[in-house]
């Protein structure tokens, strides 16, 4: 067991806790570090938990359209929830593709991104979408960009003394449309590959993409340059297929048992046009 | 008559709601007075020699009650077909996880500390982790001391090959030239995990006077009682077994978990001691379904008249031999398939290798035979240009048939299985469209298999005794591993006294209490139980008609047994009397309490050397009773990603006589999700001897939403004759014609036939790319 056992009902004594204790570590909805604690490839430090805290949790739709998700807001009230409009729609299909019902039921998205596993649902869709972490700590508070919050493989930029308490999902322009599109190797599995894609169409050629990949290295990959490809673009699948191989060129995906990193590059384009057949054709 | 008051109807599980509550206890949920817990070091190395130990840290561990390492124990081996296996490791390890020592200690907490302080040393040895590898010129001996192990057959062996086969019948060779049609290819099927819900456990207990008590999850008592006996060197009435309720065990619990591991740890602190593995180290250290490569030859007429078949198969059984051989024997005597060939010639060899050891899994051997004939039977069908299941009904084994070497087949409906998938899916409709890929990139089709396999095996007993109250408890010594025997066996004696299911009891499985039975597998308590079921209600309604006679002043041979614990003069029951009244006479008044008992061996008859000719194998005499089965899955290909679903299955299954419907039902589909997992995602991998995915987050089971969202299990009632009940078994069939009808369905879809399990995304996707780079 760990050495103690915090349960703050504040942020301000959170961080207090986080400030003052050597070995801290959050405990969010426990999903994937009470798993590593019970197979003991974890050692258990002190726990702060976050459960008592009210104001992390909920959503909020903010006058620019963009919506803040309090970091211990669990999955299953993303996947419900409706204020996620244009293109945004993208974090509740995700937050729906986490797991199971159980999981959903107690997983947070502020666990799941401090986690950082890439392969995670959550790390392609903030990347996709532009989002900022907000980060606090007992001096203050600081925004982060989704590339610059994930570091690498299950590390985040988040400071010993620090913790996560919103996500901040910008307004995306008008009209656009948001698809996560996942392969995994059975219902509720981690993403072998996943694609992100927030996609926006005028008079037929593209206006708006943002494309972001889970699953394809140590952090969720976004391909600046195949965005700028598809933009313009009718997507013809010249357009898809320079896209995806300049997409292909930023991953860098290991093999593991759940695909090889071939095959990982073989999905990508695949789903891809898979992804961008949905965001055209659904009303 | 009432018999149909209990057989055949769905009545609730009688431990239903106790399981449901959480109040049915499990190994793990007990607590004995003074208890410790153990724990085990397993090998780091995959093959290494032991040069020493050293556990005086961990003995000097405050709370440690005691540190025992191969040194310690018993020099004693023990093990189903060969003696091959001690409780810990002695003299050196042969995979990673082999149980090196272990800790009795005041919590687990302590236990797990005390194991990182032993120190063991090792000197490495090269590991050998596939079978090429051990079968190579000079590769070491895993067990060098082979020769000299105890074996309860007749065992041909050379170096790492523990066990080497053969089963043919008519002449294979000189059948060739009268074929027109050849196809032959090596079909390969992976280690699968039995994935049990509750992972192993025990509890071991030395009393004043020495004699040892083990509680664990087991599939059978007996067996338990057996292999503590057989390692400890104590006589079997020394050692008792129980089980509490059974979380699962699909052949995984048929050998010992950690029941010997908790028994040198008890004997050596004098403690209970209770010892709980991980699901981490249960898929580490247990077993798994054995990995096959099979080269598989079958040749036919150009009408489909199949004239022989020939296949060479080697079998990964991994460290230790558990019952390798006996999986073997079984892969050989049904990779015939369900049909009529007449020339047929098997060879088989099980391999020692540096991991994890292979053993009993749901309808064992068959799975990896099944994938490979009824994958080239589809094959076959297709060259010669006609319908699969016409191919198959042509070539199925008829009522009245025989098994290679004799043994006797009662009711075979195969065929009937077949029409009715076959009505069922519209499958002569369906497959005539053309497969065209929606603009979703999928496309669908259907597949079907069709299977044989056996439900009665070797030995069992029961005790019906008759309480004073009219009521009547029953003692067997099978385990209700959760499939649900302990209700047929219920049903069935309720059936024979025509009791209502109430009044009858179950006495939980105690090498104390109960009589012989040799354990859950094979598909055979239903079937074996109803056989001694029905003799020992019979002594009893025998003794009771006795004294109804007795009171009634008539001939035996006039009483009739009414239903709801009855017996009357036949014609007259409103002077009925009653079972409490009886038994209260035979208990205080005349002739004693009545008691029945049975006891059964499965006798299939000799082997005729005119007919098949065995060598190397495990005797098939007491293995028999045949069942036969088809199914026919809807696939959907995506060929985008590779990705199978199936959208909708009809599994078809003969009986005999389902004594709970509901639960026969649950068999057949439950099987059909294990089937799925073993077609589609589930393989064990290794790195160099090490299990790189040891858990639920990387070895995946299929659930809920996995399966198909259409799911219609057939039930065909044909009584077996060879049946008091007309009872056959279901545990294992469904499951073993999943993979190949899927694998049948996926190249009618995408024209791709993959030869290797798991039908992974990425092999069937790699398949797809292939194919469209040799397209025009």
């Amino acid at each position: 067991m760990s050495a103690a056992f915090h349960e703050p009902t504040t942020i301000a004594e959170a961080v207090a806790i986080l400030a003052t204790e050597p070995d801290v570590c959050c405990l969010a909805g426990g999903q994937s570090l009470v798993a590593a604690l019970n197979t003991r490839s974890f050692a258990a430090p002190t726990l702060v938990s976050l459960q008592r805290i009210e104001e992390l949790r909920g959503l909020r739709r903010g006058a620019d359209g963009s919506v803040t998700v309090g970091a211990m807001t669990t999955h299953r009230d993303v996947a419900r929830a409706d204020c996620f409009q244009a293109g945004q729609e993208i974090v509740p299909q995700a937050a729906a593709h986490i797991a199971h019902p159980a999981v959903r039921t107690m997983g947070t998205i502020g666990g799941s991104i401090c986690h950082a596993d890439p392969a995670a649902d959550y790390p392609g869709v903030l990347a996709a979408c532009g989002a900022t972490v907000t980060l606090v700590n007992a001096r203050g508070q600081r925004e982060l960009a989704a590339s610059d919050f994930f570091v690498d493989f299950l590390t985040t930029a988040v400071e010993p003394d620090e913790m996560v308490t919103a996500i901040t999902f910008p307004p995306m322009p008008e009209g656009t449309r948001g698809i996560y599109e996942k392969f995994c190797r059975s219902e509720g599995d981690f993403a072998t590959v996943s694609v992100a894609l927030i996609l926006g169409m005028h008079d037929g050629r593209c206006a708006f993409a943002r494309v972001a990949l889970g699953g394809c290295g140590p952090t969720p990959v976004r391909a600046p340059e195949a965005e700028t490809r598809l933009i313009g673009s009718r997507l013809d699948d010249d357009d898809i297929s320079s896209a995806s191989n300049l997409l292909c060129s930023r991953a860098a995906p290991q093999s593991d048992v759940r695909g090889s990193a071939e095959y990982r590059l073989m999905l990508v384009p695949r789903l891809l046009v898979r992804a961008l057949d949905r965001a055209r054709r659904r009303p | 008559m009432s018999e149909a008051m209990t057989l055949g109807t769905s009545l609730p599980r009688l431990e239903a709601a106790a399981k449901a509550a959480g109040a049915a206890r499990y190994t793990a949920d007990m607590e004995l007075p003074g208890m410790l817990h153990g724990a085990v070091l397993g090998s780091p190395h995959a093959h290494a020699r032991i040069a020493s130990y050293d556990v005086s840290a961990a003995r000097a561990l405050p709370g440690v009650k005691a540190v025992v390492t191969g040194a310690d124990i018993p020099q004693r081996r023990f093990g189903l077909t060969v003696a091959d296996e001690s409780a810990l490791a002695i003299g050196k390890v042969r995979y990673i996880g082999d149980p090196v020592a272990a800790v009795a200690a005041v919590d687990t907490e302590i236990a797990a500390r005390a194991l990182e302080l032993i120190k063991v040393a090792y000197e490495e040895l090269p590991a050998m982790v596939t079978p090429e590898q051990a079968m190579a010129d000079g590769a070491p001996l895993i067990h060098e001391g082979y020769a000299g192990y105890p074996k309860i057959f007749d065992c041909i062996s050379s170096g790492n090959i523990m066990s080497l086969a053969r089963i043919s019948a008519g002449d294979a060779e000189a059948a060739w030239s009268q074929c027109d049609l050849i196809v032959e290819d090596v079909y390969e099927t992976q280690a699968q995990y039995h994935a049990y819900m509750e992972p192993v456990a025990a509890i071991a207990e030395v009393d004043a006077v020495g004699r040892m008590t083990i509680w664990s999850t087991t599939q059978s008592v007996f067996r338990t009682q057996a292999c503590v006996s057989e390692a400890l060197g104590l006589p079997r009435g020394k050692v008792r077994a129980i089980s509490p309720y059974v979380g699962g065990g699909f052949g995984g619990k048929s050998e010992p978990g950690v029941q010997l591991v908790a028994a040198v740890l008890a004997r050596a602190c004098g403690r209970p001691v209770k010892v709980v593995l991980r699901r981490e180290d249960d898929i580490m250290t247990m077993r798994s379904r054995h990995p096959a490569k099979i080269r598989l030859k079958t040749g036919a007429r150009r009408d489909g008249t199949i004239l022989a078949r020939t296949g060479d198969v080697i079998m990964d059984g991994g460290a230790y031999a558990d019952d390798s051989p006996a999986a073997m024997t079984i892969v050989l005597h049904f990779l015939r398939g369900p049909y009529r060939i007449p020339n047929v010639a098997f060879d088989g060899r099980v391999v020692y290798t540096n991991k994890l050891r292979a053993g009993a899994f749901r309808a064992v051997g068959n799975a990896q035979a099944t994938f490979a004939c009824e994958s080239q039977l589809d094959e076959l069908a297709a060259r010669l240009s006609i319908d699969p299941i016409d191919l198959r009904l042509k070539n199925a084994i008829q009522q009245g048939d025989r098994w290679l070497g004799g043994h006797a087949v009662g009711s075979a409906s195969l065929a009937e299985c077949l029409t009715k998938v076959r009505v069922a899916s519209d499958w002569d409709t369906r497959r005539a469209a053309d497969q065209k890929a929606t603009t979703t990139g999928k496309r669908r089709a259907l597949g079907v298999s069709s299977i044989v396999y056996t439900c009665a095996y070797l030995s069992t007993s029961a005790v019906v005794r008759l309480l004073e109250d009219g009521t009547v408890s029953v003692a067997t010594g099978a385990v209700d591993i959760g499939q649900g025997s302990d209700t047929a066996i219920a049903q069935m004696c309720a059936a024979a006294l025509q009791l209502p299911i109430a009044s009858v009891t179950l006495v939980r499985p105690d090498t104390d209490a109960t009589p012989y039975n040799s354990g859950t597998n094979a598909s055979r308590v239903t079937y074996m139980l109803g056989q001694v079921i029905a003799q020992a209600a019979d002594q009893v309604r025998t003794q009771i008609f006795r004294h109804a006679a007795d009171l009634f002043e008539c001939a035996e041979e006039d009483i009739e047994l009414l239903p709801g614990g009855r017996v009357a003069i036949k014609g007259v029951s409103e002077r009925a009397l009653t079972f409490a009244e009886i038994s209260r006479r035979a208990h205080f008044q005349v002739g004693g309490p009545i008691i029945g008992q049975g006891s059964y061996v499965f006798d299939a008859g000799k082997n005729d050397p005119k007919l098949a000719i065995a060598k190397g194998t495990i005797s098939l005499e007491h293995i028999g009773t045949y069942v036969f089965g088809a199914q026919v899955v809807d696939v959907e290909v995506d060929e985008i990603t590779g990705k199978v679903e199936v959208l909708e299955a009809w599994s078809a299954h003969d009986v005999g006589r389902a004594v709970n419907r509901q639960a026969v039902e649950g068999q057949i589909e439950g099987a059909f999700a294990q089937g799925l997992g073993y077609a589609l995602m589930e393989e064990l991998v290794w790195d160099d001897g090490q299990l790189i995915n040891p858990s639920f987050m990387d070895y995946k089971i299929p659930g809920t939403l996995d399966m198909p969202p259409k799911f219609h299990p057939i039930i065909i009632e044909n009584p077996e004759p060879t049946h008091p009940f007309g009872v056959k078994g279901i545990g294992e069939p469904p499951v073993i014609g999943v993979a190949p009808a899927i694998a049948n369905a996926i190249e009618q879809a995408s024209g791709v036939r993959i030869r290797r399990l798991p039908l992974t995304g990425e092999r069937v996707l790699r398949a797809l790319v292939t194919r469209d780079s040799r397209a025009p």
